[in-house]
């Protein structure tokens, strides 16, 4: 009967989302609430599984669902802090997609291929946020709850945004391969210094002024993109 | 040298993600086709350039959205009798911010200064038919609109306190 299908549908509990059975919210005290997370188990054979990110079973070896809301930093074995290792990350990034991805699942069930699609997109996504330092200091902020979007002048003064005018002028009028050379050692050099600035930033806990700095990054970040097309437009 | 040795860095750092390449998963991008009247507006753009910035009847308004690394300039002039006869705008950032400033200086032309206060962004939203991701570019340009006529604002006040004085 249809009921009884229903029902036996809605008990396959890997249809339901795992944080659902996962997690469970508990009254630390009067005031805050904090979420738990109880120990992980295996989906197929039940044993234990380490603190997140767990990628595997340590016991039957398979594929496991990752939370989505896990940390990049967590996935990609970093410390949470602006001057990161790249070469280490690049390291972890292939280690781990040469073990999650879905080319290795063709033989495996239907289930452990989207376990291993969904990984090796997380993957992807956590590595492209923390490769570049612009996405990487955006993603500081996230972290802390603070964006760029919806603050419509970010602290960023009008001599700022004058000098921002007057170089994409430059460049968009300019047919020079020289000149385009210039602008793109002037920007390289303002990113160089905003990098550093940013780092100090981040370091000393001053999330406001990393903003800004984050801000005035975007901008030189869009410039560069313009020479790159600009030069091979001249050539 | 140090410029060759900074590619050949580049490239070693990158030849071991090249080879990999395949391990990447595929993913899905999504790019909105963009409608055709901001087409238009991007491939023929109404009243691109500048006006005297330090002429007393010109109001200029420089705004930037900073999440999107986007920079507007537009520019406004007015006659004796409170009327915009020219605007001129220059943006660098994508079509719809664009599309959005031309269409702001087409507006603003013949109208008085109050009337051009009450241009909203969802007017100008709606006649480009900007999707819900790209209405903060509405939103810059008329805070372009704003600024030019405060800056046009606050140089008539300089003028009469000037004007005062010389008296």
């Amino acid at each position: 009967s249809w009921l009884r299908r229903t029902g036996m549908f809605l008990s396959k509990e890997w249809l339901w989302p795992r944080t659902v059975m996962q997690r469970s919210r508990v009254a630390c005290n009067k005031m805050t609430f904090c979420t738990v997370l109880k120990k992980l188990h295996c989906w197929k054979c039940e044993a234990p599984l380490q603190t997140p990110p767990a990628f595997f079973c340590p016991a039957c070896l398979v594929i496991q669902p990752l939370d989505e809301n896990i940390n990049f930093f967590d996935i990609m074995d970093c410390e949470i802090s602006f001057a990161l290792d790249v070469r280490k990350l690049q390291k972890r990034y292939m280690h781990l997609q040469r073990s999650l991805h879905p080319d290795n699942f063709s033989q495996k069930t239907q289930q452990e291929q989207e376990y291993s699609e969904s990984q090796s997109a997380l993957v992807n996504r956590a590595y492209r946020t923390l490769l570049k330092p612009l996405s990487r200091g955006l993603y500081m902020l996230e972290l802390e709850g603070m964006k760029l979007e919806g603050d419509p002048g970010c602290g960023l003064s009008l001599e700022f945004l004058q000098d921002i005018l007057e170089i994409s002028e430059r460049l968009a009028e300019t047919q020079s391969q020289e000149e385009a050379s210039d602008i793109w050692h002037f920007v390289r050099g303002k990113l160089e210094n905003l990098i550093g600035e940013i780092n100090k930033s981040f370091s000393e806990g001053d999330l406001n002024r990393a903003k800004v700095l984050l801000a005035e990054m975007k901008y030189f970040a869009n410039i560069e993109e313009k020479v790159k097309d600009k030069v091979s437009q001249i050539q | 040298l140090a410029g060759k040795m900074a590619v050949a860095m580049v490239k070693r750092c990158c030849s071991p993600l090249f080879f990999f390449r395949r391990l990447s998963a595929p993913e899905l991008t999504v790019s909105l086709p963009y409608h055709k009247k901001v087409v238009d507006h991007y491939e023929n753009p109404r009243n691109v350039g500048s006006l005297d910035k330090n002429a007393k009847n010109v109001g200029t308004g420089l705004v930037g959205a900073p999440a999107c690394g986007d920079v507007m300039k537009l520019q406004i002039e007015v006659d004796e009798q409170g009327k915009i006869v020219d605007a001129r705008f220059k943006t660098f950032g994508c079509g719809s911010a664009i599309a959005s400033s031309s269409l702001a200086t087409e507006w603003v032309k013949g109208k008085s200064i109050d009337e051009a206060l009450k241009i909203k962004n969802t007017e100008i939203a709606k006649e480009l038919s900007l999707p819900p991701v790209k209405l903060h570019c509405s939103m810059l340009a008329e805070d372009a609109i704003k600024a030019a006529l405060a800056d046009y604002r606050l140089k008539q006040q300089d003028n009469d306190k000037t004007a005062h004085a010389s008296n």
